[in-house]
């Protein structure tokens, strides 16, 4: 670990070298789709023809973790980095710790309920670290599962939030650059037509960034903060959009913001939930909870399947194929169709309870 | 875009009753729509009367409509839009055969009088027929406009292409058309330089590049001195693609997305749901909505669930003084209130028959007696076969590419031009597949796997085209109104007479024969059959056709250069009263092989234009004689 000064202040920063660069981005990349198993279920599971309003606003929060996901692809794309989303241990073990002061709770595959939405809230709250001193804190050993955002370097620290965690990879970006350039070299020397453009992802909720120098990488990244969380204080990113964070408050809240808001009074239209048309799908399923030789876990395992092979496709569009991303809509509908084969089932031995999809990635299960 | 809370309430009968508008228009459909949005940019007052109730919107009633249609077994055109006492909608299901002498088919909402019945629809919810429309989206040939000229058939256009021209592409702005234009240059269709459209085209379809390996490259005879070599070519599409970052000098499209989402991002794309008719599940699909939604943020109005009932004149100006309503306050009650609306100037917006009935129902003639008549409507010829193999049918959009080669040329002379649509759909509009595969394999005692794989294949080898076919201008094909046939709000209900002119059914007859070919270029197998028991059954030269209708509404209020030959001017603004434009399809004096809306949008924009000048040119204080003066 290194230490650059701003301000007067010692700073840490964590990333010196291209490949602690590398880790960093593979953290992001991970990160980014965790977020997408639980919102995907949450969604899912809403009956048909019932809660308009939680659909369209899950979905596209679930469509903007898909943009964030590739905009990292493109920041390590314009690094030389390689993107693998086939890595065993690219889909977190569910539940999941993701990083805050306190390690207060899991992130889970589950129905969409109150404790979801809480959840999504706690995932994407909007916290700045009160002090440089705490924006890396110590991690407790919390057992099994995945954590997410813990420092990809020192693994028993993790980041105060998901905005500080982007904010070291700003700092290292800038550093990295810095020195590089001090030593005649370049950062960004990625083949440009490995970048996914506007072309190849359209109408993900905000525009897609083309990375190919310093500035892009940053505005790349500030965009996933933004849309995020809204590091900024602010309830609207700087595309006048609402953070995720408030987005899913007017599920709590039941009205929607609109410009001129105040964090927590949105007097907006009313916002209808109804968290009694849901199918109440397991929580946090694995493929083994599922008897031997069931249709549900048959139909468990071709949702694995198919979630696999949609994730070696999206690592193709971002390994240098990008118009093979045109093709992530009707795998989004394969997805959708396999995941309504399971929730719409009962769970065999679990009154009351419905099929769930497993994410985990099926080599894992099956070895 | 979001319709402002509450803008379907906040103007009721009494609002109405105490102000005179700028322009009091006559329909919420795209026409309607496009008129209140540019006349209201300018800061004029518009008030729209709708027909049909207006709860639609919000993205839940946009939603209702999805399931109404999911959870409906028929799902013809008007599947997803609720059946309403007070606003009866002509229905294909009513289309019925008819009998020499046996009277008019009076069973749906449109009278049938015949000779030929057809199946012509159009939908009367918020936001017109671009509620259940296709979206294909086409221009006139420059010769379509110069048909009489040229070939010595249709009435004479005012206008040409070349006039229309930065209308159509300023149309397409509007509903943000997808296409690529180095496909669209053909027979003479022409663009300034740079142009390219708002969106790229569509991906063509599996199924439409293997009627493309069959088929392109064929020469076709079209007459003794005349051979046409055709080829597949996508169509316009008026759906949400990739924008191209090219349009508008390098600054982009913007598309517009779903309306009523409350903070979705913008631009759903287009998903390939194959129900693009009659309701896109995701708004990838232009509505009108989209237009509307901007509208009723300024200085416009809503008056929902008031049917216009009569248009009322000055007996020595001829001028407009005001509409008369009837309004429903419950829609499944046909109880109703009278009322006035007042404005300077009034468009009527509904569509060729609608506005022909509303005028003929108010007792509103022109001097040529026109008003009615010239009703046209595309005839389409279904051909359909199976491929030998499986083709990818029932994937993507509902008809992304087709056979235009044939819609212009000298043969014209002698016969009507057609487009062949490819559709993605199967045979769905022939012969009601997959419902009535899924009936016949049932019936051969297949189930389980065995049953979905044969439906699949089965269905999935299905090559339907549908030939539209030009249909001119004739007199005798018309609209009235009768006494005897009310709705139930006490509307005179529209009385159709129509003939498949023999023109068309020389078209229809080639068409035949040229699918014939295409299949058999294809080594597909051709299932086409025409029931004589069928409405729009028609014997021509002593073989069947089925003629089916485009729902492509025109003719019923031609413009011209003159009172004597026309019932509107190049403005659309009718002759008789001054102060009076009935626009839309029909307007249009002959239609070509375009899918109307593109054209009357282009027209609709001279028309507001118009409106904006002429409103402009009134409000400018008289200047006052000042001879002599200081």
């Amino acid at each position: 670990m290194t230490s650059q000064t701003l301000a007067g202040h010692r700073l840490p920063t964590e990333i010196d070298t291209i490949a602690e660069l590398e880790a960093y981005l593979n953290a992001a990349l991970r990160l980014e789709h965790a977020t997408i198993p639980p919102y995907l279920t949450a969604l899912y599971s809403l009956h048909p023809g019932a809660n308009s309003d939680a659909r369209h606003l899950i979905r596209v929060v679930a469509v903007e973790e898909m943009l964030h996901l590739t905009l990292v692809a493109n920041v390590m794309n314009a690094a030389g980095l390689r993107v693998d989303l086939t890595a065993d241990d690219f889909v977190p073990r569910y539940p999941a710790h993701l990083p805050s002061g306190e390690i207060d709770f899991l992130v889970s595959v589950q129905p969409f309920s109150p404790a979801a939405v809480t959840t999504f809230l706690n995932i994407e709250r909007p916290v700045k670290a009160p002090s440089e001193s705490r924006r890396l804190l110590r991690r407790p050993d919390l057992g099994a599962g995945t954590v997410l955002a813990a420092s990809p370097v020192d693994p028993s620290r993790c980041f105060y939030s998901i905005g500080e965690f982007y904010e070291e990879i700003n700092r290292g970006l800038r550093h990295l650059h810095d020195r590089y350039r001090a030593e005649g070299r370049e950062l960004f020397t990625g083949d440009v037509a490995r970048q996914v453009t506007g072309e190849y992802f359209y109408s993900g909720g905000g525009e897609i960034v083309a990375v190919h120098d310093l500035d892009t990488a940053i505005e790349a990244l500030t965009l996933i903060i933004e849309q995020g969380e809204g590091l900024g204080g602010g309830i609207y990113d700087g595309e006048g959009e609402l953070s995720h964070y408030y987005r899913f408050q007017q599920l709590q809240l039941g009205s929607y913001y609109q410009r001129g808001d105040v964090p927590g009074r949105p007097s907006g239209p009313a916002l209808d939930v109804d968290f009694d048309a849901v199918h109440p799908v397991a929580i946090d399923v694995a493929l083994t909870d599922y008897p031997d030789g069931s249709p549900v876990r048959e139909a468990a395992q071709a949702f694995n399947r198919t979630y696999a092979d949609f994730l070696a496709h999206l690592t193709a569009a971002y390994d240098g194929e990008p118009q093979k991303l045109l093709e992530a809509v009707p795998w989004m509908f394969r997805l959708r169709d396999d995941i309504e084969r399971l929730i719409r089932n009962p769970f065999p031995g679990r009154p009351g309870v419905h099929a769930s999809p497993v994410f985990t990635r099926a080599s894992e299960e099956w070895s | 875009m979001i319709f402002p809370e509450g803008a379907a309430a906040r103007t009721d009968a009494t609002d109405v009753a105490g102000r005179v508008y700028d322009v009091v228009i006559v329909g919420a459909g795209i026409s309607g729509a496009i008129i209140a949005d540019r006349l209201s940019r300018e800061g004029r007052s518009v008030l729209v009367l709708e027909a049909a109730p207006a709860d639609d919107l919000t993205i839940a009633g946009y939603e209702g409509y999805l399931n109404r249609f999911y959870g409906t077994a028929m799902k013809d055109n008007q599947a997803p839009y609720p059946v309403l006492p007070p606003v009866p909608m002509p229905r294909s299901t009513d289309a019925r055969p008819l009998t020499p002498g046996g009277g008019p088919n009076t069973g749906g909402y449109l009278v049938q009088n015949g000779p030929h019945s057809t199946d012509t629809t159009y939908t009367r919810v918020l936001g017109g027929t671009t509620m259940h429309w296709e979206a294909k989206i086409l221009r006139m040939l420059p010769e379509d406009f110069e048909l009489a000229d040229r070939y010595g058939h249709g009435l004479k256009w005012p206008l040409g292409y070349d006039e229309l021209e930065p209308l159509y592409r300023e149309a397409e702005r509007e509903i943000g058309v997808s296409a690529d234009v180095e496909d669209q240059r053909y027979l003479g269709l022409h663009y300034p330089p740079d142009y390219v459209f708002p969106m790229r085209g569509l991906p063509a379809s599996f199924l439409d590049r293997t009627v493309a390996e069959g088929v392109d490259g064929t020469q076709v005879r079209v007459s003794d001195d005349e051979e046409i070599e055709i080829r597949v070519r996508p169509f316009p599409q008026g759906r949400n693609g990739i924008p191209n970052p090219a349009y508008d000098a390098g600054r982009g499209f913007v598309p517009v997305g779903a309306v009523s989402t409350h903070q979705v991002e913008e631009g759903g794309r287009c998903q390939g749901n194959n129900n693009c008719v009659p309701i896109c599940p995701v708004q990838a699909k232009y509505h009108a909505g989209k237009t509307l939604a901007r509208t009723l943020h300024r200085d416009v109005d809503l008056l929902a669930q008031a049917v216009a009932y009569r248009v009322h004149t000055d007996d020595e100006t001829g001028r407009v003084t005001r509409i008369e309503y009837r309004r429903y306050p419950d829609p499944n009650s046909t109880a109703y209130e009278t009322g006035f609306a007042q404005g300077r100037a009034y468009v009527l917006a509904t569509n060729a028959i609608e506005n022909a009935r509303l005028m003929l129902a108010s007792g509103l003639q022109d001097r040529a007696d026109l008003i009615g008549r010239n009703l046209m409507d595309h005839a389409y010829l279904l051909t359909w076969a199976r491929l030998p193999e499986i083709a990818g049918t029932m994937r993507g959009t509902n008809c992304t590419s087709g056979i235009t080669d044939l819609r212009g040329g000298r043969f014209r002379k002698g016969r009507a031009s057609f487009s062949v649509d490819i559709h993605n759909d199967g045979w769905g509009w022939a012969t009601g597949a997959p419902v009535t595969d899924l009936v016949r394999i049932v019936e051969e005692n297949q189930h389980g796997f065995e049953l979905r794989r044969s439906l699949v294949d089965q269905v999935s080898t299905q090559l339907l085209l549908a030939h539209m076919i030009e249909v001119l201008p004739d007199r005798d094909n018309r609209v009235t109104v009768d006494p005897r046939y009310r709705d139930e709000l006490g509307n005179m209900r529209p009385v159709i007479s129509f003939k498949v002119p023999d023109y068309t059914m020389r078209g229809a007859a080639f068409a035949r024969e040229l699918s014939r070919d295409l299949f058999g270029k294809l080594h597909a197998q051709d299932f086409t059959s025409y029931d004589p028991a069928e409405y729009g059954y028609v014997e021509f030269g002593g073989e069947g056709y089925r003629i089916l209708g485009g729902n492509h509404l025109a003719g019923t209020h031609v413009m011209g250069t003159s009172p004597g030959v026309s019932v509107v001017d190049d403005h659309q603004r009718s002759w008789e009263h001054e102060n009076l434009y009935l626009v839309g399809g029909g307007s249009m004096p002959t239609i070509g092989t375009a899918n109307t809306t593109l054209t009357s949008t282009a027209l609709c924009l001279r028309t507001a234009e118009h409106l904006i000048q002429e409103l402009r040119r009134q409000d400018r204080p008289l200047t006052l004689a000042t001879i002599g003066a200081r």
